[in-house]
This record gives structure tokens, C-alpha cells and sequence, in this order.
């Protein structure tokens, strides 16, 4: 089939109005990527001659240890973040002007730098921090920064994007499910019962997709395990930042073999994530179809 | 599976039926308190970690087991007209407009070619503009350094070019939502009425997307001003902006007075100009 000359010139006008966008994105990115692909093997060197060299990829196992230590944080923020999200949603839609305080407060907090918000939580959970002086520093407080579970650095991540998640949440189910609990509860719901079967069902999907974008960022966020972390073992982020910014100048391959790493690792997790909503999304598809 | 058509079925709400009554009691109890609960504990979870910047920020003297400050002392929000931070908070300025006048033009250039493009070109360039959420930032700051360094682009520029990227997808997706809503009949009827094409995009279209360039804005400004990563990797300090100045005095002991100090003039301006954009944005809805 032919296209009208007309649409198509239209359409070759929309094109070079993306092109100044979509040209900087691919530009940057390809040669970023590509950049750091010829460094984690020897080319391009920052002195010294090119030589092509695998010895970046070859401590395999520092590469994992570090790739696991980010994925744990990753799910572990995740995870607590859509817990914690999720209820300040439904609170949120459940307890009138109690909820719209709470959603007004926590979609306050999201224009906070993640860097300020790990000072604060330094300054909350260190050894002799606000929380240990406020319950008059006793004797079993847990070390919560720098320990080997990674608690504030997960709890920073949590604590930054349960805001987000609570935002999408609300932005995502809004209006039609405030009448439907609204409806439950002159049925006689309790406020559980509202949250877990009439709010928990139709959000999903957002959380489905706000937990997607949060554990890509945690997966690449630096600032919070740089300043709450323990020293080892490092995530992927650190472990990159550091060798990069190291005086010796040959660890500048290794680090960019960790960046391309934790870009396959984001990459390998979006793919799983969209395959994953897709297909819960073509379910639920499927259910409603069969119970209206 | 509950459905999500059908309202709760009243049978799975056991307390309207008769009960005994110490039954009935607890369990209204319970569930007036229960929401009281989560609402004090929401609050907390929001509330808490920002108590401790705040005392800090007025702290004088605060030694380890007291739960308020001994002595209370003006210094550390003194210390925030200081030459150094002030200059590093006009660095941060300069950034965060620079991204977003950058982000927010290009992203607006792109909705409105996404908006027209036949389905599967626009899909794309739509996907292509998506891939900077799926790069960890550090990892492409550490690749661009390097190509913008041998190009000799001028520390700044080169900031600002990476973190622009880094922004498009925000403002596109702004735009995106505000044009799938956009009438664009308003324009066609002042294009009857005999205006320039000029004049629609400055008087009619500017005006109804006013609200997407404020939303699309303010969230490229964030990422310009809130960078830390970017500016200490490409930048290597030779402009320090206020993240740089607040990461090493958290990264070092001591000194909370000024990590707290420096937290709230990063804190300030965004939420100044979040509440400036929200009351202009309500006004404008009013008007007509």
C-alpha cells in the first residue's frame, strides 16, 4: 500500500523535530557503552599503548560477589519499598483527611536528593545516632550502619521510594477506587479488608511497574551504599566508582568492566520485569473477561 | 482471586452479623484503632529520619547519650552564606536550570513527534528515548568521561550534556501524558481566527501545556540540582556544586552540624519551588 506523499513528508517533519533528542540519547549512550567496552579490554587506554587484554573479566568471582551484593540490595529495597508504598496508598484512599495528610507528607519527601536522604539516615541510625539517643542508647542497639545486612542502605532506598511507589500507586488506580472503597465500606468492610481485596487487586499492575523503575535505580544508585555501606564487600556501583577514581590507572579497564556488568544485570532485569507484566497483565485481562 | 469488577461480597464481613457482644466490642476496638496505628506509624516512617537534620542544623553542643541538644547555636545555617557554599549553590543553580531548560525543550520537541509518527516509528523513537532509565548512571558517566574528554568539551557542557540525557526521558513522558490529552482544536480555532503560526504556539498552546512545562521542569531542574555522581566524575572538582559539598562532610566524622546545614539548603529550594508550582497551578485552574 502506498502512503500519501503528504503524511509522509508530515511524518519525515516529526522525525526531525525527535532528532536532536533521540540523536544525543543514542550518541551518548552508544559511546558510552562503547567506550567502556573497548577500555574493559585494553584499548584506549588512559596512557601507555592499547592492548587487547581480557584481564578485566577475569577476577569473575569479584565480578559476581558484586553483582549479588547489588541485586540483594536491590530486592530487599524493593521489596520493603512496595510494602511500605503500597500502605501509604491505601491508607491513603482509606482514612480521609488522616490519608491525604500522610500522601501530602510522603509525596513531599520525593524531590530529596537520595544523597541528603543518606545523610539523614546516617544521622538517625549510626552507633550513637538520633534513634539510639532517643531510646537512651541501650545496651543490645544493632549496628545499622556499615553492618553486613546493608540495614540503612536499604532502608534509605525504602524509605526515598516508597514515596515513589505510594505516587505511582495513587496516580495509577486514583479516583475509581476511592467509590469502590467508599462502596465496600458501607457494605461494612473493615479498613483490612478494603486495602487487601478491594485496592490490593486493582493496584498490580502499578506496583508491578513502580517496583520495576525502583529496582533498576537501586541496582545503580551509588550514594547511599558509598556512605551506609560496610567497606566489603562492594556493589557493583562502588566497586566501578572506586577503581575509576583510583590513582592507579590500570584498574580503569576493570573499572569499566563492572559498569558494563551492572548494565547487563539492569538490562537482564528490565527484560525479566516486562516479560513478567506482560504476562500477569494478559491474566488479569483474561479473569476480568471471564468474571464480568 | 477476588475480581476487581465486583464490590466486596457482604458475606466475608463477619462483624455485621449479630455477635456476642464482648466480641463485637474488641473487635470495634480493634478496628478503630488499627488505622489509627498505621497512620502513627506512616507518619514516623515519613517523619523521622528528617528530625535529626533538623536538630542538628541548630545544634550546639549535642553529646552522644542526650536525646536533644545540650546547647543550641546558629553557626552551621551561618555557615551556608559562607563564600565557598554560596558559590557552590549557585553551581548547583546553574545546573539544575541548565538541564532543565535543555531537557524540558528537547523532551517537548520529541512528545510532539512522538504524538505524530506513524505507530511503529514512533514505538522507537519512543523506546530509544526510554534507554537512559535502564543505564546505571554511574556506568554511563564513566564511558561518556572519556569520549568527552578527548573531544574537549568544556567541563560544564559536558555535565550538562549527560545529565540532559539522563532527563529526557522524565520530560518526553511529561509531555507525552499532556499531549494524549491535548484538544488541539483550540489551536485550529485560533488558526481560523486569522493568528500567525507563532502567535498559536506562543498564546494558545504554551498556555494549555503550561502545566506539563512546569511538571516536565521542575523534574529535570531535580535532576540537575540533586546530581552528585555525574559532577564528581566528570567534573573532578573543577566546579563544586552543593551534592559535592554535602558528600564529603557526610562522608567524613564529625561535622553533622554542616551536613545537616547543607541537607536543608538542599532540601529548601526544590520544595519552595514545588509549593510555588503547585499554588500557580491550582490559581491557573481557577482562572479562566
Amino acid at each position: 500500500m502506498s502512503v500519501p506523499s503528504g503524511q509522509r513528508s508530515a511524518s519525515r517533519r516529526a522525525l526531525l523535530t525527535a532528532a536532536p533528542a533521540v540523536l544525543l540519547v543514542v550518541l551518548v549512550i552508544g559511546a558510552a557503552l562503547l567506550t567502556a567496552l573497548l577500555q574493559s579490554l585494553g584499548f584506549l587506554p588512559v596512557f601507555g599503548e592499547a592492548r587487547f587484554s581480557t584481564e578485566a573479566w577475569a577476577d569473575g568471582a569479584s565480578l559476581l560477589e558484586s553483582a549479588g551484593v547489588s541485586l540483594y540490595l536491590a530486592t530487599a529495597s524493593t521489596a520493603l519499598a512496595l510494602v511500605v508504598g503500597f500502605l501509604v496508598a491505601a491508607y491513603a484512599l482509606t482514612a480521609g483527611r488522616g490519608g491525604r495528610l500522610v500522601a501530602a507528607l510522603s509525596a513531599a519527601t520525593i524531590p530529596i536528593p537520595h544523597l541528603v536522604a543518606s545523610g539523614a539516615i546516617g544521622l538517625l541510625l549510626a552507633d550513637a545516632g538520633f534513634l539510639a539517643r532517643v531510646l537512651g542508647m541501650p545496651e543490645g542497639f544493632p549496628q545499622l550502619v556499615g553492618d553486613s545486612w546493608w540495614a540503612a542502605v536499604i532502608l534509605e532506598f525504602a524509605w526515598k521510594e516508597s514515596a515513589f511507589v505510594a505516587l505511582v500507586v495513587l496516580g495509577g488506580i486514583g479516583r475509581p477506587v476511592a467509590e469502590l472503597t467508599e462502596t465496600a465500606a458501607t457494605l461494612g468492610a473493615s479498613a483490612r479488608q478494603r486495602m487487601l481485596h478491594v485496592i490490593l487487586p486493582l493496584a498490580r499492575v502499578p506496583l508491578g511497574v513502580a517496583g520495576l523503575v525502583v529496582f533498576v535505580y537501586t541496582l545503580g544508585s551509588y550514594e547511599a551504599p558509598w556512605l551506609l555501606g560496610p567497606v566489603a564487600p562492594e556493589p557493583l556501583s562502588v566497586r566501578a566508582v572506586r577503581l575509576f577514581g583510583s590513582v592507579d590507572l590500570s584498574s580503569r579497564p576493570e573499572a569499566m568492566a563492572t559498569a558494563l556488568t551492572s548494565v547487563a544485570v539492569a538490562l537482564a532485569v528490565i527484560g525479566l520485569g516486562l516479560l513478567l507484566t506482560r504476562r500477569s497483565r494478559r491474566r488479569s485481562r483474561a479473569q476480568s473477561g471471564v468474571s464480568s | 482471586m477476588t475480581t476487581v469488577t465486583k464490590p466486596v461480597p457482604s458475606s466475608r464481613v463477619p462483624e455485621r452479623r449479630p455477635q456476642p457482644s464482648a466480641r463485637r466490642a474488641s473487635v470495634s476496638g480493634w478496628r478503630r484503632i488499627l488505622p489509627v496505628v498505621l497512620g502513627a506509624a506512616l507518619l514516623l516512617w515519613i517523619l523521622l529520619p528528617l528530625a535529626p537534620v533538623l536538630l542538628w542544623s541548630v545544634a550546639g553542643q549535642w553529646r552522644a547519650p542526650a536525646p536533644l541538644p545540650g546547647s543550641w547555636s546558629s553557626q552551621a545555617l551561618e555557615s551556608l552564606l559562607s563564600p565557598e557554599i554560596l558559590q557552590a549553590g549557585l553551581w548547583s543553580l546553574a545546573l539544575g536550570m541548565s538541564v532543565a531548560v535543555a531537557a524540558t525543550t528537547l523532551g517537548a520537541l520529541a512528545a510532539f513527534s512522538l504524538h505524530r509518527l506513524p505507530r511503529t516509528l514512533s514505538r522507537i523513537v519512543g523506546f530509544l528515548l526510554l534507554t537512559p532509565l535502564a543505564i546505571p548512571p554511574f556506568a554511563l558517566v564513566m564511558g561518556a568521561n572519556v569520549l568527552l574528554l578527548s573531544a574537549r568539551v568544556p567541563t560544564f557542557a559536558a555535565v550538562l550534556i549527560v545529565l540532559t540525557v539522563t532527563a529526557l526521558p522524565y520530560t518526553t513522558y511529561m509531555f507525552s501524558v499532556a499531549l494524549a490529552s491535548y484538544d488541539w482544536r483550540f489551536e485550529e480555532v485560533a488558526r481560523t481566527l486569522g493568528a500567525s503560526r507563532v502567535r498559536v504556539i506562543r498564546t494558545v498552546r504554551m498556555a494549555l501545556l503550561a502545566p506539563a512545562i512546569a511538571r516536565a521542569g521542575f523534574l529535570a531542574f531535580l535532576v540537575g540540582w540533586s546530581d552528585y555522581i555525574t559532577t564528581v566524575l566528570i567534573g573532578g572538582g573543577q566546579f563544586r556544586t552543593l551534592p559535592m559539598l554535602l558528600g564529603s562532610s557526610a562522608s567524613s566524622t564529625g561535622g553533622e552540624q554542616l551536613t545537616a546545614a547543607l541537607s536543608l539548603a538542599m532540601i529548601l529550594p526544590p520544595v519552595i519551588l514545588l509549593a510555588f508550582l503547585a499554588r500557580w497551578g491550582a490559581r491557573g485552574r481557577i482562572s479562566p
